[in-house]
């Protein structure tokens, strides 16, 4: 959907940005760009709606040369959020969220139903947030009509640039939840920009690490954690290695073989159960919450086996091991 | 109070003749001004070269640190080099222009520049052309500020305006000259008295547009920051 062909920029100062940068991001993916500051994560991303203009290299959206397009045109179809959101202080909250669709010229009746559906997928309460000024909103709810008006023209495209990063850990990690839940019923194409690893292993089908302009490893979250392709991945994860593998490592995998299902067991699903895709860091917590020994596994509606306490212990000290952690 | 009352009975009709002249020389001024600078600034807010900026500022600038009376003469000088009237309205309009621009020209570059980097980001990245961002966007951000530039401008003015009764250009000041040549505080005072009048009910009206056109979530921000 969208692909990126040799894609250099190097700004009028001589900073090169981005080197010799060629990835294909398909359609409905979250492909995370990773990376410090100065990796060139956002310049890479601002050349996708052409805020800044690569100084060689061809990036085509849909097959079609996005040099060749109106700018204006071409944002207007790319939905865009960003950390310090830029809410239109002097607009109300509809009016913010309604910025593009009324660029585009909807009808008004259109606007308004579109402003309350968003309203509602962003889980704010359209009747009592409608008409309130950004000021009197708070950091978390600011973000949510950024995400809400970077979705208002129901854009195929959308870049968010650390949309969540201003937002203290609880509202971020919240935000995060909610947006992924979101993504699962909307179907976009997001590139996300993001300096945090954690949250790039959250929220990406595939990251890009990126290092002084140039792409280090493109892969999903378990390959690039599991198998780092160069030094630089290597020493990027560094000492997270042990909480990323806790992370991106299912119980699907550690699963024993089952031996001797239960048919005798209820078909449905008990209220305290792990899914298969569940992480080793969501498991602890099940068990923890649920205080038992023993949790059943679910792979959709299917019951998969049972889960020990101690199998899943057995498991996190092995990734303890193979990370080298030794606290 | 009965000398008062007889003061108004001589003087009273050409007070107001004289008042309405100050208006409409002020005004007129004003909305030369308003526009000249209102374009020159928002033109620098484009144009990428801080080196025009700082020149325009600074002529701006240098123009409002000559003394009023020192710029009027000046101009009449001009004036009669360059074979315009050097008396009446014509002169005493210029000279007040000159005047009144720096204070509006100042508030609307920096009031259009002082909005946030990440609401201009967002709006060219969502796809609005550089007029809709200066009219949907900039200038309404930035209208508090250049309200109060115009705000500024018009109490000076009206000052100024009263020295252009030295060259003609009748207004208040008219009455103040000859009160001054004849020595006679009866003509002073009903020059000087509505003149300052005039000030501080422009000043106070003006006060009250501005808060009139502060956009309602612009004056919550500053409340929540006050």
């Amino acid at each position: 959907m969208i692909t990126l062909k040799a894609v250099s920029k190097t700004f009028a100062n001589g900073t090169k940005a981005v080197c010799d940068l060629s990835m294909e991001i398909a359609e409905g993916e979250t492909l995370v760009l990773l990376g410090t500051s100065g990796s060139g994560k956002t310049t890479t991303m601002k050349m996708v709606n052409r805020l800044i203009e690569p100084t060689s290299g061809r990036i085509f959206i849909n097959g079609k040369d996005i040099g060749r397009q109106e700018p204006i045109q071409l944002r207007r179809k790319i939905g865009y959020a960003i950390q310090h959101v830029g809410l239109f202080p002097h607009m109300t909250v509809a009016e913010n969220i309604a910025a593009v669709p009324k660029l585009l010229r909807w009808s008004v009746s259109k606007i308004d139903e579109r402003v309350n559906t968003l309203l509602e997928m962003v889980g704010l309460e359209p009747d009592s947030f409608c008409d309130r000024y950004p000021a009197q909103l708070s950091g978390g709810q600011k973000q949510r009509i950024g995400v809400a008006r970077a979705l208002a023209a129901d854009p195929p495209i959308v870049l968010m640039d650390e949309p969540f990063g201003a937002l203290d850990p609880i509202t971020r990690e919240q935000l995060q939840d909610e947006f992924i839940e979101l993504l699962s019923k909307i179907k976009k194409t997001i590139i996300f920009v993001t300096h945090d690893v954690f949250e790039a292993i959250k929220m990406g089908d595939r990251i890009a690490l990126l290092d002084a302009g140039r792409l280090q490893q493109l892969a999903t979250p378990i390959e690039l954690v599991e198998n780092p392709a160069n030094e630089f991945v290597d020493q990027f994860l560094g000492q997270r290695r042990f909480q990323l593998s806790l992370l991106t490592r299912t119980i699907k995998k550690i699963m024993p073989e089952p031996k001797k299902r239960k048919p005798a067991r209820d078909t449905s699903i008990p209220p305290s159960h792990l899914r298969a895709n569940s992480s080793l860091i969501e498991a602890l917590d099940m068990f923890k919450k649920s205080n038992e020994v023993t949790l059943p596994v679910c792979d959709g509606k299917n019951f998969v086996g049972d889960l020990e306490k101690s199998q899943l212990l057995e498991a996190i000290t092995r990734v303890m091991e193979e990370t080298g952690e030794n606290s | 109070m009965n000398s008062l009352i007889a003061l108004w009975q001589k003087l009273g009709p050409e007070v107001l003749t004289r008042t309405y002249e100050h208006i409409y020389l002020v005004f007129l001024s004003l909305v030369i001004a308003v526009v000249i600078a209102l374009s020159l600034g928002i033109y620098l807010t484009r144009c990428r070269r801080p080196k025009l900026v700082s020149v325009i500022m600074g002529i701006a600038g240098a123009i409002q640190t000559i003394p009023s009376l020192a710029l009027i003469a000046f101009i009449v000088v001009v004036f009669a080099v360059i074979k315009l009237p050097t008396i009446g309205t014509i002169p005493a309009m210029v000279a007040l222009v000159l005047y009144a621009l720096l204070p509006i020209l100042r508030n609307t570059y920096t009031g259009i520049r002082q909005v946030d980097d990440s609401i201009i980001e967002v709006a060219v990245g969502m796809g609005m052309k550089s007029r809709q961002i200066l009219f949907a966007v900039e200038l309404p951000l930035a209208l508090p500020v250049i309200m109060a530039g115009i705000r500024i401008s018009t109490v000076w003015t009206i000052g100024v305006a009263a020295l252009c009764g030295l060259i003609g250009a009748g207004g208040l000041g008219d009455l103040i000259i000859k009160g001054l040549r004849s020595i006679r505080s009866d003509f002073l005072l009903a020059g000087t008295v509505p003149a300052a009048l005039l000030a501080l009910l422009f000043d106070w009206l003006l006060g009250l547009v501005e808060k009139w056109l502060t956009p309602e979530g612009l004056r919550l921000e500053q409340d929540n920051k006050a």
